[in-house]
Formats: structure tokens, C-alpha cells, sequence
């Protein structure tokens, strides 16, 4: 197989683990919100699940299997209230923007598209639970 | 007679007999002079340094447009310190994009600044043009870029194809932080 593919295979995994790194967090999450903010953290919550499901179908569709979700993630910090709870799902969009934007390098314009395309909505979703943007989403320099 | 002819008809002499040389040997003299000719001028850019002229030039245009925003009379309502927030993160984007761009010696730079005022303003993308610029207008502009990014980034490097798609996210969140 060209080395293009195969790099383009382990991008979509990477984004499949991030999407269900966040379906995880986002159950963690969900349980310290009330109102307004829980009930977007179940919609982002859904936008992450059907992200899997697209993700889980490319890569199939490359011969590959995707990678299973694991049983359980190592949250970054406790979580224990909603301050805690929205910093969480910042942080777990910033993982999904970051591997989003490994797609962006691969060889395939329509995977290139598709990073760059993903990588706006959970960006948007990020600084909704930070507040506040960022110059550059996904790149350390942010 | 001298057995060692004058080192001047033997320059002559070899350079008589180049192309014939060449002729035997199946080359064209322009295969073997092959690479930049130094008297022609010079070389095109490429298509990379092109899209990234035109990417600054957009981000030049966006900054013309925040600082036509946040300095105009009237200010949008209420929205002076988050817009400069905004271009303050179009400030960085335009240092990042100057910072990758190498042109040949020669070619001229100088326009582009992070510092862009408005009357720097280029010719392509949202400038400032007549009129009040609203929230409106900024949201548009920013929505826009992020388009123009992504349709961009297909062609050129991974590298600059990230920042690129970078510089396209933070866009598509300051749309939002305007309201759409």
C-alpha cells in the first residue's frame, strides 16, 4: 500500500480515538451541568457520536478496523463542579481540533477538507466552553 | 613551426567545435546550459508563494477592516474590547503567515507588516471600502476567509495546509463570537 494511505489511515484513527476520548469525557461532563449547558454538552455529546460513526465508516472503507474505544480515560484534572465540567470539554476539543489537523496533512484533498471542515466545529465548540477564541486552533502556538 | 598552438586560436578552436561535439554526443546546447539563466530576469513564483501573497493580502484586509471597525465613528455598541480581541488574533495570524513566506531577493516585501494600518489596505479580500462597518460585515468577512482558507489549503504543503486550517477555525469561532 502507498505510504500516502497508510498515513492517511493512522490520521483517521487518531481522530476516531479523539472523538471517543471526548464521548467519554463529555458523560463525565454532562454530570456536573444543569440547564442551558448540560443540554449542550449532550448535543456536542451527539455531534461526537455521529463523528465516530463517520470516522468508524472511512476508515473501514479503507480496509482497516478501527480502533475500539477503551473502557475508561484518565481525565486530565478533577472534575467536580461546572467550572471544572466546561474546562474539560474545552480540553477535550482541543484534543479533537488537534488531531482533526493531522488529517489536514495527508496527501488526499478530500481528507484535507474534511480535518479542516471538522476541525471549525469542534473549535467553535471549544471556545464556546472556554469563553473565549484562539489564534490558532489546534497548533501549539494557540 | 611550434608544436603548441597560441592559447588564443585554441579557445577559438574549441568553441568553433562545441556544437559539433554536442551534435555527436545527441545534446542540445540548452540541455547542457540547463538551470537559471541568470541574464532572463527573474524566475516566476511559484504557486505556493502565490497563494500565500494572496492569503496575506486577505489578512491584510480583514485587520483594515477590524481597525475600520474599532476606530469608526460610530463603534459598534458594545463591542469595542472584544473586537479588538479578534484583531488582536488577526494580528498573530498575519505575523505567522509573513514568517513562511520566502520570496527571491528582489521581489518586493515590504507591505507586508502585522502592523498593516488601514491605509495599507490590499486589493483583494474585505476591505474596509465606503460606509459604517458592522458586526455584520466583520461576521461575513470572517466566514468568507474561513472558505477561502479551506479551499486553499488543498494544494499547498502540509505544513502551511495546517496553519491554513488553523487560521480557518479561529476564524469560524470569531463568526460566532459576532452572533452567527
Amino acid at each position: 500500500m502507498a505510504v500516502g494511505s497508510v498515513t492517511a489511515r493512522a490520521a483517521l484513527q487518531a481522530a476516531l480515538a479523539a472523538e471517543d476520548a471526548a464521548i467519554f469525557g463529555y458523560g463525565v461532563a454532562g454530570a456536573h451541568l444543569s440547564g442551558a449547558r448540560q443540554s449542550a454538552a449532550e448535543q456536542d455529546w451527539t455531534g461526537h457520536n455521529e463523528a465516530r460513526d463517520t470516522l468508524t465508516a472511512m476508515i473501514s472503507g479503507l480496509g482497516a478496523t478501527p480502533v475500539a474505544a477503551q473502557a475508561f480515560y484518565q481525565l486530565p484534572f478533577a472534575v467536580g463542579d461546572a467550572a471544572s465540567a466546561a474546562a474539560l470539554a474545552a480540553y477535550l476539543e482541543d484534543g479533537v481540533t488537534r488531531a482533526y489537523l493531522g488529517l489536514v496533512a495527508v496527501s488526499d484533498q478530500r481528507l484535507r477538507t474534511f480535518g479542516a471542515l471538522a476541525m471549525q466545529s469542534s473549535a467553535e465548540r471549544a471556545a464556546f466552553w472556554r469563553g473565549r477564541t484562539q489564534a490558532f486552533p489546534g497548533l501549539q502556538a494557540s | 613551426m611550434p608544436d603548441i598552438l597560441p592559447r588564443r586560436r585554441l579557445l577559438a578552436a574549441s568553441a568553433a567545435a562545441l556544437p559539433a561535439l554536442l551534435a555527436m554526443a545527441g545534446c542540445r546546447s540548452s540541455e547542457v546550459f540547463a538551470g537559471p539563466d541568470p541574464l532572463a530576469g527573474r524566475p516566476p513564483l511559484s504557486p505556493d508563494v502565490i497563494t500565500l501573497q494572496a492569503v496575506i493580502a486577505a489578512e491584510q484586509a480583514m485587520i483594515a477592516l477590524y481597525q475600520a471597525a474599532v476606530h469608526g465613528d460610530p463603534r459598534p455598541a458594545g463591542r469595542a474590547g472584544s473586537l479588538e480581541g479578534l484583531l488582536a488574533q488577526h494580528r498573530q495570524h498575519l505575523g505567522q503567515l509573513v514568517a513562511r513566506l520566502i520570496l527571491p531577493a528582489g521581489e518586493p516585501s515590504a507591505s507586508f507588516s502585522p502592523s498593516t494600518s488601514p491605509s495599507a489596505a490590499p486589493t483583494t479580500g474585505p476591505t474596509a471600502g465606503p460606509g459604517r462597518v458592522t458586526i455584520a460585515r466583520l461576521r461575513a468577512a470572517e466566514r468568507a476567509s474561513a472558505t477561502n482558507l479551506v479551499r486553499r489549503l488543498v494544494t499547498v504543503p502540509p505544513d502551511l495546509a495546517q496553519l491554513f486550517a488553523s487560521i480557518a477555525a479561529s476564524d469560524a469561532t470569531h463568526a460566532v463570537a459576532l452572533g452567527g
